[in-house]
């Protein structure tokens, strides 16, 4: 089971199938089978280094030198996850994504930027940001915006156009 | 007020969680659904001649049609639920209580075809499902921008009802819900509120319960 | 994976009270195959290339085999007792191994986060020691004095009691349960898991129940057991890895765990494989 089904309480986070808790540091506080029980040491969960910044949580991937990028008054509007690769987002967006994979859009009206992070199966997770001093309308424009970047890029993915 | 219930029917779910949440008491009376096929029985016919369920009976009003039990509730018991303050508020509640019809036949399909070995085309109803996901996702990114926590104004209605059942059960058909943190953060405000109730493949939030103190040999 | 072991056991491959002449296309490990009532109103089933398989009708259920059986169907002597009601939930199809589907039918201690308020609650999480055996004559894993919490032990349980539980795993995708019968306490309910493997990741669940219980009615003891099923699906539908895995490393087991740890030993011991992993990945 992924601990994602799990729940948390204080500052633990459990498992919904035996409700194992384990701790910030990935070590197992207490298997409720066996309430008596101190749990090894030998049982922990793989831990990642986790940042929130500008309203956006940050995961590395071993051990980071620095600090997560600034996004220099931008603020995160949504994530979607889109059935097309990387390629294809670029190719819908007219713009190349940084090796960070960061896509700035100051050119179009409403969406700023994109953060955009690669997954299985040919799919990609799209941040989209907006500026911090955006009002609902524009927020709502800019998600409307998102939803056709992405069936462009879907479109393109799916026909191969994608370079 | 009787429901004809189907435990594993997210759409009697709905009537469940509708008359749960506004302290509604119903007489339920249990359909053998799978395997008994009880709905294509004569009894249950001549209530509903299409054959499907709930079966909501009170006095001689029928409905067999969820939106309308519910609609029937919450006018009843519960107006609030109706929000029509507004006459986008109004219109917003059957958008989306006519949208629901489009998650029962894609992802209740979709369902039904995995879990209970109904005949489907499985692809297409869940490409069908992932297009109302992301319709419904949308949606509550906007209602969020507007301030807006639920589907049709700032609080619930009987159009959060109409869709939470078959959303939450979409992995049910193999639709995941991870790509949608809006429906996740809604389904969540749904799940913790007072008085809900769960059906089977809706997990109880355990986080609502503070850990509990437990001594080894006290089980 | 080496399917030859597991292709000379029995398998449920459907009700026998929905038998119909039209049939119903099926699969077992892998083939198609198609269960249909005959002419003379037994059970047929045939594989891929017509050839017709072994066939048992008992518990409720259709069995049958891609090999030649060594063993009859495993005996269970509580389906001969009169006063039981014999009860076939439907079937359930579930992605996932169905060796996982049999380890979670034999785990008690998920009950309170799974089956809350029904099959257990916090805090009574514990799991107390019990007795766990491979019984060598019968050739079937045992646990016995299996003791547990449980807010609604049964449909016809009013308020909460310490249940009893006796698992047994006469076939490697076939579980019967003995739990405390709340009506009649000298007797046992049965509870049946009989698991179709349509593919290693793949399976048909068919429960199948025999109570003493002269007051529910048949369609509440199914729902009954179709909530509590159901719950399980989805954890099962989620496990990582898919393939049950056999060989220790890459899941910990607790004392909690011993009929696990004693149905994964038998499995590999008798080379029932298919649905498992043996090499950690």
């Amino acid at each position: 089971m992924r601990l994602s089904h799990g729940f948390v309480r204080g500052e633990a986070l459990s498992c919904i199938y035996h409700g194992w808790s384990y701790a910030q540091a990935g070590n197992c506080l207490r298997i409720p089978a066996h309430p008596g029980l101190v749990p090894p040491e030998t049982i922990r969960v793989a831990t990642h280094v986790v940042e929130e910044t500008d309203g956006v949580i940050w995961v590395a991937a071993g051990q980071p030198e620095g600090g997560p990028p600034r996004l220099d008054g931008l603020i995160p509007l949504r994530s979607l996850t889109a059935h097309a690769d990387v390629a294809a987002i670029e190719a819908a967006a007219g713009v190349r994504a940084s090796a960070e994979g960061v896509v700035d859009l100051a050119q179009s009206p409403g969406i700023i930027r994109l953060l955009l992070s690669a997954q299985t199966e040919g799919k990609t997770l799209i941040h989209v940001l907006i500026k911090g001093t955006a009002d609902p309308t524009a927020g709502i424009a800019a998600s409307r915006a998102a939803e056709s970047l992405r069936r462009k890029a879907e479109n393109l993915h799916t026909k191969g156009i994608a370079p | 007020m009787k429901l004809y219930d189907y435990i594993l029917s997210p759409s009697c779910y709905k009537v469940r969680l509708m008359a749960a949440l506004t302290g509604v008491t119903l007489d339920i009376r249990p359909v053998d659904f799978h395997p008994g096929a009880e709905h294509k029985g004569a009894e249950l016919l001549a209530l509903n001649p299409a054959g499907s369920i709930p079966i909501f009976v009170d006095g001689d009003l029928i409905l067999t049609e969820s939106s309308a039990i519910l609609v029937y509730l919450a006018a009843k018991a519960a107006p609030e639920w109706l929000a029509v303050a507004s006459a986008e508020e109004a219109a917003r509640v059957q958008q989306w209580l006519s949208f629901s019809g489009r998650l029962t036949a894609s992802l209740g399909g979709a369902r039904l075809t995995e879990m209970l070995l109904r005949p489907g085309d499985i692809g297409a109803l869940q490409a069908q499902g992932v297009l109302a996901l992301r319709e419904l996702e949308a949606g509550l990114v906007e209602q969020s921008l507007r301030g807006m926590r639920f589907l049709a104004a700032n609080r619930l209605t009987v159009a959060d009802i109409a869709c939470f059942p078959y959303v939450a059960l979409a992995p049910d058909g193999g639709v995941s819900l991870d790509p949608y943190p809006a429906i996740r953060l809604w389904s969540r405000a749904l799940r913790g509120l007072d008085h809900f109730i769960e059906m089977p493949g809706i997990h109880r939030l355990h986080e609502l319960k503070p850990e509990p103190h437990i001594e080894a040999g006290e089980a | 994976m080496t399917m030859q072991a597991m292709i000379d056991e029995w398998y449920p491959v459907g009700l026998a009270s929905e038998l119909d002449q039209t049939g119903r296309a099926t699969a077992l490990m892998g083939e198609p195959i198609e269960v249909v009532c005959d002419e003379n109103g037994d059970a047929k089933v045939t594989g891929s290339n017509g050839r017709v398989l072994p066939v048992r009708v008992r518990y409720g259920h259709v069995w049958s085999s891609l090999g030649a059986p060594k063993k009859e169907l495993f005996p269970i002597p509580e389906a001969d007792q009169p006063g039981r009601r014999f009860v076939d939930v439907g079937v359930v199809r579930v992605r996932c191994s169905p060796l996982r589907a049999i380890e979670n039918f034999l785990d008690i201690a998920h009950f309170p986060f799974v089956h809350t308020d029904i099959l257990g609650a916090e805090p009574h999480t514990e799991v107390q020691n019990y007795k766990v055996e491979i019984r060598e004559d019968v050739d079937e894993v045992w646990a016995t004095q299996v003791k547990f919490y449980q807010p609604q032990a049964a449909k016809s349980a009013s308020g909460g009691i310490t249940t009893e539980y006796m698992y047994r795993v006469p076939a490697p995708t076939c579980s019967v349960l003995y739990k405390t019968c709340p009506p009649r306490p000298s007797e046992w309910d049965v509870i049946t898991l009989f698991v179709q493997p349509l593919a290693e990741d793949l399976c048909d669940v068919w429960p199948w129940m025999a109570l003493f219980d002269d007051t529910t009615s048949l369609t509440d003891l199914i729902h009954f057991q179709q909530t509590i099923f159901l719950q399980d699906r989805s954890i099962l539908e989620n496990q990582i890895p898919r393939l049950l895995p056999l060989d220790p490393g890459m899941e910990i087991p607790t004392r909690a765990d011993l009929t696990s740890v004693a149905y994964r030993r038998w499995l590999k011991r008798h080379n029932y494989t298919y649905g498992a992993q043996l090499v950690a990945q």
